[in-house]
């Protein structure tokens, strides 16, 4: 019996300490209190450009979001009941990081301008439904990020404004591997936008501190192709890159960004019909050539050969320059370790021609046809260009000549000759 | 040859045999040209619409090989022919190029340009003919043996450092395009464009000839006959 009244009274103590803490707090209304007015959902407020704003808060959606076991005031500080309108409400209060880090982004340094068309905080997370990451409801959930980004940056009007790459890039990765992985098979571990651009802080590629600067890129593409990472590091290509050589090429550079797509997919920009193509981008070109000394007229010399030939024309087996140099471990051929290295070369050859013994790999491939690359086949071309072009003169001279004699003779009529017809 | 043959003044050049494999050397010849060239030239844009025609380069290659397998036996054939058989042995007699040869050519010379008052005499084949026939043969035993280490590429780099086959292709193709040049330029002009045979020498088609072209064209053949009693 003492006991049930020391119960009794014990609540009937906590329920006034909650009532007085209700009264004195007349400024900090409970939640139950909000939605008195902010649950009825015709409630609306009408803004000065004649629309209309909803003012009802879905209690369903807070109580499940992940601030739901707060209050109202937890945020709105200053709302009472009934309240003209509120301040702003601060995220920053509780997520320090994220503002300061979103402050230095695009988006944070135009909205700190006034500009309102660009994201603030809830329009990636939403407001009173927020909901962390990891939950498959979330707006930030991996699988749904995509769409979130996109409904601002499929939007032309914004591209335009912004001067934004076109909105095909954009929509390409939807068509890309990691487009593909993420929409179509429903997994997680593949890249979304947040994963190469970050996403408080996201800036564009061409700033040192964007997560998408040149120089980043492969650390950034490494997260999750860490075996892949490791091989370009060591390859003539990373080791380039590392040192600070601008024009070394970076993953991006081969594979594309939003396009990228698997080698055995016929676009992609590595598979074997369009590797010569790529990797010509910068082999081809006179400068790069000198400036690093490599042998000329790489892409045009494998083009003219029976490799180049069948690859163009879709013999996927023929080789391409990768199935000789290698993908992301390609060394210069003075590297012993190289495939191209001469020593190395019955081996790469072998792979497809059992007979390319060490006799076979003797002396240059695929280089200019230049008197000091290539004198036997520049000599052989020589002589048989300056002899068909000799006897194609000397006939056309013997053909006039004759014609020329016909001509003097006409009238004659020698027996024996060949002035009969004419 | 024949009673009306001989009442039309006709005179039989090449006889059924040597028509086939003149017409297969036809054929053969401008299929293996259009695929080697199509490849040979193949950023050219004419090329490619070739090598799509063809069903692509794998396809032109077996359309290639198999002319060339063609022309080979062709070749082959006509070797033997000319070595062993009864109307074979003497062509071949007559077809050897001899001092005289190089006489005629350089009386042709003379007389063309007005310095020498007759024009050569020649037997059933005189230096234009002996020239086309002797170059077309070498062409096409050099094209064949490049041709071959090339198809049997991996049978070939087991003996051969790959410059051999770099060679191989140039050799393979340029002949190809001296070949082509001979036929246009020379072959062309002396049996269809030649004033004595315009618009063509029928004798690729019904092995027969005029006497009286003959006669004109060929005399020392045209007096042999004579003489034999077949004219």
């Amino acid at each position: 019996m003492n006991r049930m009244i020391r119960h009794y009274l014990a609540a009937v103590l906590a329920a006034a300490v909650l009532f007085s803490a209700g009264l004195a707090s007349g400024a900090a209304p409970g939640v139950d209190e909000c939605m008195d007015c902010h649950g009825d959902k015709t409630i609306e407020k009408s803004l000065p450009n004649g629309k209309t704003l909803s003012l009802y808060v879905d209690l369903q959606a807070y109580r499940s979001s992940v601030h739901g076991k707060d209050s109202c005031v937890t945020c709105h500080a200053d709302a009472k009941a009934p309240h003209e309108k509120l301040k702003k409400v601060s995220c920053g209060k509780c997520h320090g990081d994220a503002e300061k880090s979103y402050a230095m982004s695009s988006h944070g340094i135009l909205r700190a301008k006034g500009v309102t068309d660009v994201p603030a905080c809830y329009d990636c997370h939403g407001k009173h439904d927020i909901r962390k990451a990891q939950d498959p409801a979330a707006r930030t959930f991996r699988l749904n990020i995509v769409a979130t980004c996109l409904r601002c940056h499929k939007d032309q009007a914004i591209e335009r404004k912004y001067n934004l790459p076109d909105q095909k890039a954009m929509v390409a990765y939807e068509q890309s591997v990691h487009g593909m992985a993420s929409k179509k098979a429903g997994l997680t571990g593949s890249a979304v936008c947040v994963d190469c651009h970050g996403n408080h802080a996201i800036l564009p590629g061409d700033q040192p501190r964007s997560a998408t600067n040149r120089q980043k890129i492969p650390t950034m593409c490494g997260k999750c192709h860490p075996g892949i990472l490791e091989k370009y590091e060591k390859s003539v290509h990373g080791k380039g890159m590392r040192a600070g050589i601008a024009e070394s090429p970076v993953c991006t550079d081969c594979h594309g960004e939003h396009t990228i797509a698997r080698v055995s997919d016929p676009s992609s920009s590595v598979s074997s019909r369009n590797i010569p193509k790529t990797c010509s981008g910068c082999h081809d070109k006179e400068g790069i050539s000198t400036r690093y000394a490599l042998p000329k007229k790489r892409f045009s010399s494998y083009m003219d050969s029976f490799h180049g030939i069948a690859v163009e024309y879709g013999m996927t087996k023929a080789a391409n320059c990768s199935s000789c140099h290698g993908v992301h471990e390609i060394l210069q051929s003075s590297d012993p370790a190289s495939t191209v290295n001469k020593a190395n070369l019955p081996k790469t050859c072998g792979k497809c021609h059992p007979n390319a013994g060490p006799n076979f790999a003797k002396g240059d491939v695929h280089v200019e046809i230049s008197p000091s690359k290539a004198m036997g086949v520049f000599a052989v071309r020589l002589f048989y260009t300056i002899f068909i072009g000799a006897l194609a003169i000397l006939f056309a001279l013997h053909v006039g000549l004759e014609l020329y004699g016909r001509w003097n003779r006409r009238k004659e009529k020698t027996p024996g000759g060949k002035e009969g017809q004419s | 040859m024949s009673r009306a043959d001989l009442a039309a003044g006709k005179v039989i050049r090449m006889s059924i045999l040597f028509r086939i494999q003149h017409l297969l050397l036809t054929v053969l010849l401008t299929v293996l040209a259009i695929t080697g060239f199509a490849l040979m030239y193949h950023e050219n844009s004419l090329a490619q619409w070739i090598i799509r025609l063809e069903g692509g380069v794998h396809n032109r290659g077996i359309v290639h090989r198999i002319a060339a397998v063609l022309l080979m036996a062709n070749l082959v054939y006509h070797v033997f022919y000319m070595l062993f058989s009864r109307e074979g042995k003497p062509e071949l007699r007559q077809l050897f190029i001899g001092r005289q040869d190089i006489d005629d050519f350089l009386q042709s010379l003379r007389y063309n340009l007005g310095v020498g008052k007759e024009y050569p005499r020649f037997g059933k084949y005189g230096f234009k003919e002996k020239f086309q026939y002797w170059g077309a043969s070498a062409g096409i035993v050099l094209i064949s043996f490049t041709g071959i280490m090339l198809w049997a590429e991996d049978f070939s780099m087991a003996f051969f450092p790959k410059i051999v086959l770099d060679l191989a292709i140039i050799i393979h193709g340029y002949q190809g395009l001296l070949g082509f040049v001979l036929l246009y330029l020379w072959h062309i002009y002396n049996v269809h464009l030649h004033p004595s045979v315009f618009p063509m020498n029928p004798s690729w088609i019904t092995g027969k000839v005029s006497a009286e072209w003959l006669r004109r064209e060929h005399p020392l053949e045209y007096e042999k006959l004579k003489e034999e009693g077949l004219l």
